[in-house]
């Protein structure tokens, strides 16, 4: 647990100083510290896992010793572990592409990055509602902050992401008041053991539940992402898709896995699950349709994100432990392929001066690198073997198949893979077009492309420890 | 541990690294840097062939060749080479060979090379991890890779005609992978995926969960089917042919409608088994699938004026004979099955070189220009008779062989049906080939001399890369035919296939 403590504290500590320290410091400085304490947070996470693999349960820790119920508790799962750990990598990687390629970013971005990081690393650890919403009120925040970082053209967008945000958490913390008008308490652990499906439980969590979804751009709620996440700074961009929105997945799933009554889970699970299907199919087709590419990427990751709400939808409508793991490898990989996605999408744009998808002829021969990564990551949002987004499809795919009642649910992922398959090549295909080739503005900046193809080459990597992750994750999601 | 790096786990990834390594290399080469790539490719193809020789050898002393690493709960990764795996492998190894060859000599002067030669040894290493896999999931894995490195060199030439052919080909393949992959996702979750056996391995739940095994196959043989160009899931074969005429003879005779047909193979045999794919009364439509494919196909050579055009519908209708000898589900139809797989695969990339060597040379793409060729390019036209006549099942060029093996099949699984439909098919093979070979030798050069005359000053008809290849398979057409009754051929080889397959 004191691991988990110093990769939480470290990013905010940094943040904090950064801050302080204004201009005084470089921006250069300033991006070595904020580069240097994700690599710090990132090895203490990475010492965390250690730990809770060797203790093989959820470790519980009451801040400043006070008592269950009054004290703010943090809970160190395997899952949580595992989150830590991705989030600092990430961190490191968008740290270093910020820093050293040839798009430089603002001093602000080096505060905000490390803010970022520790509000994220404090939502994986909490376990009590109303510290829930601050992490989530935080992390909005941020984001929205970090949207504006690209200067005029963002304000708008990230206006609009921000009046959506506050609105969303309103609504959780809303369901938040109720919950504890009820029962007394906002302890995870505590509720789940208490709560009841009346109706106050209920409009509870759907208030809760749709907060949840809009920040997490869950379908049919996630029109404010598109443009957010297009126009941000690249590196931004990166981070957004890849983590923020998972932060509410993750209390959306805490409150349905372990708050809410079974029953009632098990009413509205088939509902999310199949909005999960309709996301993946329309976010799919848009991205198809998109001129532009950023907007191509970011209108994946609504599709990408269908599959962990069905995860999570049918987790909650069957209950069974499998969906959890099919869910987490989704937002892993997702996170990791996306990132990918959009530096690559970002350097292409740089380099071949243009930001439409039709701009990409020849990218082939003039970024072949950054391309090479983009269509890497494609194929984990595809679903092709052996990457990672394989391995979440096949332990999603598991428990449809294996009754014959659930076999609609298949069909869902079918046309998902298909329509996936449909936006990533029609990028690819347009790559290799010789005959009229759009020559590229600048040289290729290749540290740029390489820090691209990393994490993609990663998503892939998942294979060789899949067998692992899955026992991992399974052996207690909580 | 110890089990991981006995020689015996680790030949099969060392033959697939024998391609692997010198494809990402050559990525890495620079455009100019021809010599090096050249050594890169031939060194690779050293080693693979030795490497190979060493499993046959290993093979038929009754070895085991496996390697395992953990992949899925229940489904690891397994490369297993057995004597059906050691049938595609040799044969790709060898057409590999031939192609690479091929390639450097049609490709000299062209830009992208290094990135053509590098996908070119990829989509090898996926085709020999392919003949490999050991389980279902493996072979999966394998078949998506193959159709990723093999769609850069289907859209290589880069011309709005190669990205239309090649968005035609990645939505066919990409959607015959999603169905295979649900279909072994399907039978995974009803009998887990151990390695492949001989025999099959679903009898025991063929009680419990009919209905779920006849869709996992339904959808398996779909997905399948796309690669090996099953009528109605074919049209993506023609279309491709603006392909580079090497990429054109890989995807035809080795990589990708092999890699259809090969799983055809390991799903009827080696995963339901004949018993169970009998008991379940899948491999009766599989048949009429397959005779439905060999005639439609052979008729819509017939109306193809455009020479690649002709031998693509040949190919279609050709594979489908593979097929057709798994569906018959008897073990000399197996054999004729298995070996048609070779055969079909030499005999069709000799005819491919030929049509590549025509347009290169004089520019020749039409049946109608190809009057009179025999007197400028005497060889080529020898080595494109020996393959039409082949493909006929004119004795002793190798198609006859299994062609007769087909036959005497259907007739021992009693579907005496089948005789006549191969005579037919022969006929229509001999319609739309014999014209060809007819203008070719006894048909009048063209007054006003050949459109575009290339390598007039070669020692050869043609450029010596581009013959030798075409003469080289050719001449391995006849031997396979002649030497059937040898151990060492593929006939002998695919009896000793069947013989394990049938010994239960």
């Amino acid at each position: 647990m004191t691991y988990a403590l110093v990769s939480l504290s470290i990013p905010l500590l940094s943040a904090l100083a950064l801050m302080l320290a204004g201009a005084r410091l470089s921006n250069r400085n300033a991006g070595i510290m904020a580069i240097v304490t994700s690599l710090l947070s990132l090895g203490a996470a990475w010492f965390c896992l250690l730990d809770v693999a060797a203790a093989n349960q959820s470790i519980l820790l009451n801040l400043g010793g006070w008592e269950n119920g009054l004290a703010i508790r943090l809970r160190l799962s395997p899952l949580s572990s595992l989150l830590l750990l991705f989030t600092a990598f990430m961190h490191v990687l968008i740290g270093i592409y910020a820093g050293f390629s040839r798009r430089g970013v603002s001093r602000d971005f080096w505060t905000l990055s490390s803010l970022l990081h520790g509000s994220l690393a404090a939502l994986w650890l909490s376990a009590d509602l109303f510290n829930l919403y601050i992490t989530l009120e935080l992390l909005g925040l941020t984001a929205v902050a970090m949207v504006a970082l690209a200067g005029k053209k963002a304000y708008k967008p990230a206006a609009n992401y921000l009046i959506l945000s506050l609105v969303a958490s309103l609504f959780y913390l809303l369901g938040v008041a109720l919950v504890y008008g009820r029962y007394g308490s906002l302890d995870v652990v505590l509720l789940g053991l208490q709560t009841q499906s009346d109706t106050t439980t209920r409009i509870a969590l759907l208030v809760m539940t749709a907060g949840l979804m809009l920040k997490a751009a869950l379908w049919p709620l996630h029109l404010w992402l598109p443009a957010a996440h297009a126009n941000a700074p690249t590196a931004v961009s990166a981070l957004l898709s890849g983590l923020v929105v998972k932060g509410p997945i993750f209390i959306l799933w805490l409150l349905w896995s372990e708050v809410a009554p079974v029953d009632l889970a098990q009413q509205i699970g088939p509902v999310l699950a199949v909005a999960g299907m309709i996301a993946l199919v329309a976010g799919g087709l848009s991205a198809m349709r998109s001129p532009y590419l950023k907007t191509l990427v970011a209108y994946s990751t609504v599709a990408q994100l269908g599959y962990a709400m069905m995860a999570l939808g049918l987790l909650m409508a069957w209950q069974l432990p499998q969906m959890h793991v099919a869910l987490w490898l989704f937002v892993i990989a997702h996170g990791l392929a996306k990132a990918t996605l959009f530096l690559a999408a970002g350097e292409m744009q740089t380099t071949l001066g243009t930001k439409r998808v039709s701009g990409l002829r020849g990218a082939t021969q003039t970024v072949p690198v950054a391309m090479f990564a983009f269509a890497v990551a494609g194929g984990s949002l595809i679903g092709l073997p052996p990457s990672g987004g394989f391995l979440a499809k096949w332990v999603l795919l598991e428990p449809m198949l294996s009754s014959p009642q659930n076999w609609p649910w298949a069909f869902g992922v079918l046309l998902g893979t298909l329509v996936s398959a449909a936006y990533i090549f029609r990028v690819v295909a347009i790559s290799f077009d010789r005959a009229r080739i759009n020559p590229p503005d600048v040289r290729p900046d290749r540290l740029g492309h390489w820090l691209a193809l990393l994490p993609a080459l990663m998503v892939w990597g998942m294979a060789l420890i899949g067998e692992w992750l899955i026992e991992f994750l399974s052996g207690g999601g909580v | 541990m110890s089990a991981l790096f006995t020689w015996t786990s680790l030949l099969p990834v060392l033959i697939i690294l024998s391609s692997l390594i010198p494809g990402l290399l050559i990525f890495a080469t620079p455009e100019h840097a021809r010599t090096r790539r050249t050594l890169l490719n031939m060194t690779g193809i050293a080693i693979k062939l030795i490497l190979v020789a060493l499993m046959l050898a290993g093979v038929s002393q009754g070895l085991t060749f496996r390697f395992e690493i953990p992949f899925l709960p229940s489904a690891p990764l397994v490369l297993h080479g057995d004597a059906l795996s050691l049938q595609f492998i040799a044969l790709s190894s060898i057409l590999w060979l031939a192609t690479t060859i091929y390639a450097i000599g049609y490709l000299e002067g062209s830009p992208l090379r290094s990135r053509f030669f590098g996908y070119f040894s990829l989509c090898v290493s996926a085709t020999v991890g392919l003949a490999l896999a050991g389980n279902l999931v493996t072979f999966l894995l394998f078949y998506e890779l193959l159709t990723l490195s093999t769609f850069p060199l289907v859209v290589h030439r880069g011309t709005p005609a190669a990205l239309k052919a090649g968005r035609v080909y990645l939505a066919y393949t990409l959607g015959g992978g999603t169905l295979l992959m649900m279909g072994v996702a399907l039978l995974h979750s009803l009998v887990t995926t151990p390695d492949f056996t001989a025999g099959g391995y679903v009898l025991a739940q063929i009680e419990d969960s009919s209905l779920g095994l006849q869709i996992a196959f339904i959808l398996m043989i779909a997905g399948l089917g796309v690669k090996a160009a099953l009528v109605p899931l074919h049209s993506w074969l023609p279309q491709a042919m603006v392909a580079p005429a090497p990429v054109s003879a890989l995807l035809h005779a080795v990589a990708v409608v092999k890699a259809g047909a090969f799983g055809i193979i390991r799903v009827v045999y080696d995963v339901y088994g004949v018993e169970a794919s009998a008991l379940l009364a899948l491999t009766q439509p599989l048949l009429w699938l397959a005779a439905v494919t060999m005639i439609y196909a052979s008729i819509r050579a017939l109306q193809q004026q455009d020479i690649k055009r002709r031998l693509a519908f040949s190919t279609v209708s050709q594979v489908s004979y593979i097929t057709l000898g798994v569906a018959l589900a008897g073990p000399i139809a197996a054999v004729g099955a298995i070996v048609h797989l070779v055969h079909q695969g030499l005999m069709k990339v000799t005819l491919f070189f030929c049509a590549g060597n025509f347009a290169e040379t004089l520019g020749i793409h039409k049946v109608q220009e190809m009057d009179g060729l025999g007197q400028r390019m005497p060889w080529t036209m020898a080595a494109f008779s020996v393959g039409a006549l082949g493909m006929i099942g004119v004795p002793p060029v190798a198609g006859f062989i299994s062609k007769i093996y087909l036959g005497m099949g259907a007739l021992e699984v009693g579907q005496p049906w089948v005789v006549l439909l191969l005579a037919g098919s022969a006929l229509l093979n001999a319609a739309y080939f014999l014209p060809l070979l007819y203008r070719g030798w006894f048909g009048k050069p063209p007054a006003d001399g050949w459109q575009q005359d290339n390598f007039k000053n070669h020692r050869f008809e043609t450029h010596w890369m581009l013959l030798m290849p075409a003469l080289f398979t050719a001449l391995l057409s006849l031997l396979v035919g002649i030497f059937a009754g040898s151990i060492l051929s593929p006939l002998g080889w695919s009896e000793f296939i069947v013989s394990r397959e049938f010994a239960q």
